[in-house]
């Protein structure tokens, strides 16, 4: 199909190669998701205020992890709600082996996200061999969190309830401390263009639409010869491992961390779940759009509103996740693809893009 | 030895004894049609085959290999497929993409699985509907879908479980001929079915299932003069004696 | 451990334990009639407390009189939560509901905090401190009414559902929908009505535990997970196995606070959670909602 589009219209390598990507809506997904990196790699030109440059630094952070909820949550639709879990788990690895075995934060990333899956391993199997389903998952995750919060308050050797500070020192590229916050947004953004790329990947490969037919119907996935319990574990441990590598930047970043803090509903919503939902959970583009929507939104809103008066930013959050239900199920990105849909068919005679898998 | 032996399968949900102590076998390229009133333990009994409950008694053998109680994955490796009564599509999936997903049943290459689909979703008529999502099929689409999926898992054995239930006489007459044509391809079918002109016109041998029980077993033209089988279905259905 | 301090364990564990005992039936009258999980629930409670600081501090009424004027409020404000949006989501994918209802608690927080900020706050009623002794045990007034007020509330409940036209026709929805209707009964009245009185319930709660108790507008998280916890330990839906269950979260985390500490006690509920949702997900009272 695409070919017969080439032929009706003129020709050129470079008019070509945007066919290719705009007549396929994965692909015109990652364009957009790209150009918004672009945009954000540029902004420390345009950007001078820490404080402006932070909130995008956070909110590159967020779309990451937001990446990886989507791949569990997303592709596979399990519940599982508390994915903060391995944001943390990861965090307290990165710093503590920093902290106290000086190992540098590049190798703590990669550590803080076996570790992650490697739990994810752990709650996956749980999960599987009892059988909890749906509400019983979420649920399952939320007494995991509260649980974990209050083991670490009283682990002395993570600090315990004082939590951990990183030992900051001076800058070096080694520790990943820096003196500026653009290299911050330059690493998160470097993480961000992997997570698309692998959340691409397994979107396009046998993974990634056995991911998807577990969503849609498992006993007809079953039926079909899909190994459901096998790849639900591969969805929550590369999920896992992925917020993990997440919370380990999250923690170089922020330098401070304490149970309260990190095993919270509450920063759970505003980092894993807001991005994509409101994006568009399922969809590619979903977790990078929401997290751009949301966190700056977010945070003008409470700069708007200061005095003191607090709690705006959940009301915030809180009406965009009710308005998203209620009016926008596919999120932004949802309504992206009507509008996307509506102009290729009035500039092409031809039905819009292959893979219209469409999120979920 | 037949490619697949059902021998003595029962099960029980609590008290009720769904299907008791049923036999039967499939040759390769077979046709065999299961058909009983409602209640009758038909659906139970396909779900006992394809591993989605484990018998209480009995065993299944396919191709000489032992399958009972495996999942029902492992049993789609093995080469048998089934459909589902109520259909089962991947809602907001395209039909290319449900039936690639059959398709990767035997391999790991996308432009591979992909080729698969295509050429399926030819044989099946619907290649103006490839780029559709599921959810917006007609129903007899949708039973076609359901056809095409198990048809990508490459099965030497398909299920076909009330294929053609509220489809129009017209459809109906399609879907018979689709099968007939599943069937030149070498693929046995069991087929469970309450319309009696498909079941006539296209099983070589009929199993009648009544109470979870076998109660006549035979070619289409003794079933439908058995006095066992007309009393079970007195006031069930009208069984068209010409087929 | 003498037996004093034992029996002093119990009866403030029981004190507790009424409390959850009201918000989590107010959780499970919801789940068995709608078989959606309120991931706002403890919101609720939250609203009861804050409305029962607003009539004492403003209009100086004791929060005891304050209760039915919360009741009457937050039932309001759940069947309209109900009608106008979780309405919508009843069929719709769990995920849904669930960003729906934690939304709709986002937004509440969000609320009171606006309005009340975030600074911890407390009524204070002159009786605050008074204290029976009895049998060796002390029982702080305070408390002791909250906790007969509990047991009488549920009680009414309990009646309302079983010996009132109404009451009937939720038991009958929360056993098939389909059928109620066929019978005549306006299910989606039902449904306002139940959110209303799930929500108003544990907004009384709230009320009932606001002498002297500290406020922040995040307290209601806390209490939805241990409504999660008696929920599923009495079995989802089960009146009767949320009023127990209630009881005997209270009991253990007293006695989890007296070994552990009042900060990790909530270890003890999450272990009975997560041992409850592996081996006997459908709680104690057995049947698992259809």
């Amino acid at each position: 199909m695409t070919a017969e589009i080439l032929k009706k219209t003129s020709s050129g390598p470079v008019r070509n190669w945007f066919r290719g990507v705009l007549l396929d809506w994965d692909r015109t997904q990652m364009l957009i998701c790209f150009l918004l990196v672009g945009l954000l790699a540029l902004a420390p030109l345009f950007v001078h205020s820490t404080y402006y440059l932070g909130i995008l630094i956070l909110a590159t952070i967020y779309a990451f992890i937001g990446i990886s909820w989507n791949i569990v949550a997303g592709f596979t639709g399990q519940l599982l709600i508390a994915q903060i879990i391995f944001l943390a788990i990861g965090s307290y690895t990165t710093i503590v082996l920093f902290n106290y075995y000086l190992v540098s934060p590049w190798v703590g990333l990669l550590i803080a996200g076996l570790v992650a899956g490697l739990c994810g391993i752990v709650v996956a199997f749980i999960t599987l061999r009892y059988g909890l389903k749906v509400d019983y998952f979420a649920l399952f995750t939320i007494a995991l969190m509260v649980a974990l919060r209050t083991l670490f308050l009283k682990w002395e050797f993570v600090g315990g309830a004082v939590g951990m500070w990183f030992r900051l020192t001076d800058p070096s590229f080694d520790k990943m401390i820096f003196a500026t916050k653009a290299p911050y947004l330059y690493i998160a953004l470097g993480l961000v263009v992997i997570g698309l790329l692998v959340q691409y990947r397994i979107y396009r490969s046998k993974m990634g639409k056995y991911f998807l037919a577990i969503r849609e119907d498992e006993d007809a996935a079953a039926a079909l010869g899909v190994n459901t319990s096998l790849y639900k574990m591969l969805a929550v441990v590369i999920s896992a491992a992925m917020a993990g590598v997440g919370g380990g930047f999250y923690v170089m970043y922020v330098t401070f961390i304490e149970p309260p803090q990190v095993f919270n509903l509450g920063l759970n919503v505003e980092i894993v779940m807001a991005g994509p939902i409101i994006g568009g959970l399922g969809s590619l583009a979903g977790p990078i759009v929401g997290a751009l929507l949301n966190k700056p939104f977010a945070e003008i809103m409470r700069g708007a509103l200061v005095e003191g008066r607090s709690g705006s930013s959940l009301i915030v959050y809180g009406s965009f996740l009710i308005l998203t239900v209620m009016f926008m199920p596919r999120g932004v990105t949802g309504v992206l693809h009507t509008i996307y849909c509506w102009i290729i068919k009035r500039f092409t005679s031809d039905e819009p893009g292959d893979d219209q898998n469409g999120a979920a | 030895m037949a490619l697949l032996e059902v021998t003595g399968i029962t099960k029980r949900f609590g008290g009720l004894v769904a299907v008791n102590d049923l036999n039967l076998s499939l040759d390769k390229g077979q046709i065999l049609g299961l058909i009983g009133p409602n209640g009758a333990g038909k659906t139970t009994a396909f779900n006992m085959i394809s591993g989605f409950y484990k018998p209480d008694e009995g065993d299944i053998t396919f191709e000489g290999k032992n399958i009972t109680g495996l999942r029902p994955d492992q049993v789609c490796k093995l080469g048998l497929t089934r459909t589902f009564q109520v259909v089962k599509p991947f809602p907001q999936l395209s039909v290319r993409d449900n039936v690639m997903v059959g398709a990767y049943n035997r391999t790991n290459d996308k432009k591979v699985a992909r080729q698969k689909a295509e050429e399926i979703i030819e044989f099946l008529g619907m290649q103006e509907m490839e780029g559709m999502t599921a959810s917006s099929l007609s129903v007899a689409y949708r039973k076609r879908l359901e056809v095409a999926k198990a048809l990508a898992t490459d099965p030497k054995i398909i299920l076909l479980d009330e294929a053609m239930a509220g489809l129009r006489p017209i459809e109906t007459d399609h879907m018979i001929d689709l099968v007939r044509q599943v069937s030149k391809q070498g693929i046995a079918l069991l087929l469970v079915e309450h319309v009696m002109r498909v079941i006539m016109s296209l099983a070589e041998r009929i199993v009648v299932i009544h109470h979870g029980e076998k109660i006549a077993e035979g070619k289409p033209q003794e079933i439908v003069h058995d006095k066992e089988v007309i009393d079970a279905y007195l006031g069930e259905v009208e069984i068209d004696v010409k087929g | 451990m003498t037996p004093e301090i034992f029996f002093q364990i119990i009866v403030n564990g029981l004190f507790t334990g009424g409390i959850y005992a009201l918000v989590a039936v107010g959780l499970t009258l919801i789940y068995g009639v709608m078989v959606i999980v309120n991931f706002a629930h403890g919101e609720f409670l939250m609203l009861g407390i804050y409305i029962a600081f607003l009539g004492n501090s403003l209009l100086g009424i004791d929060p005891y009189m304050i209760i039915p004027i919360a009741f009457v409020l937050i039932f309001g404000l759940g069947a309209l939560i109900q009608r106008g949006l979780v309405q919508r989501v009843l069929d719709a994918h769990p995920l849904n509901q669930i960003i729906l209802l934690v939304g709709v608690g986002m937004l509440l927080v969000g609320l009171v905090q606006f309005f009340f900020s975030a600074e911890p706050k407390a009524i204070h009623v002159p009786y605050e401190t008074a204290v029976i002794s009895a049998f060796g045990l002390r029982f702080a007034i305070a408390r002791l009414v909250a906790f007969f007020a509990s047991m009488v509330i549920s009680l009414l409940l309990y009646l309302f559902l079983h010996f009132t036209r109404t009451g009937k026709a939720i038991r009958a929805v929360s056993q098939s929908r389909d059928a109620a209707r066929l019978m005549g009964i306006n299910v989606n009245f039902i449904y306002y009505l139940t959110f209303g009185i799930g929500a108003a319930i544990t907004a009384v709660a709230g009320v009932l535990l606001s002498p002297n108790h500290r406020m922040i507008p995040t307290m209601g998280q806390g209490y939805s997970v241990i409504a999660f916890v008696v929920v599923v330990l009495g079995t989802m839906g089960n009146f009767i196995g949320a009023f127990l269950g209630g009881l005997i979260i209270g009991v253990v985390e007293a006695f989890a606070g007296f070994y552990l500490g009042g900060d990790v006690k909530i270890i003890a509920s999450m272990l009975i959670f997560i041992l409850i949702l592996l081996f006997r997900p459908a709680g104690l009272f057995g049947r698992k909602r259809a």
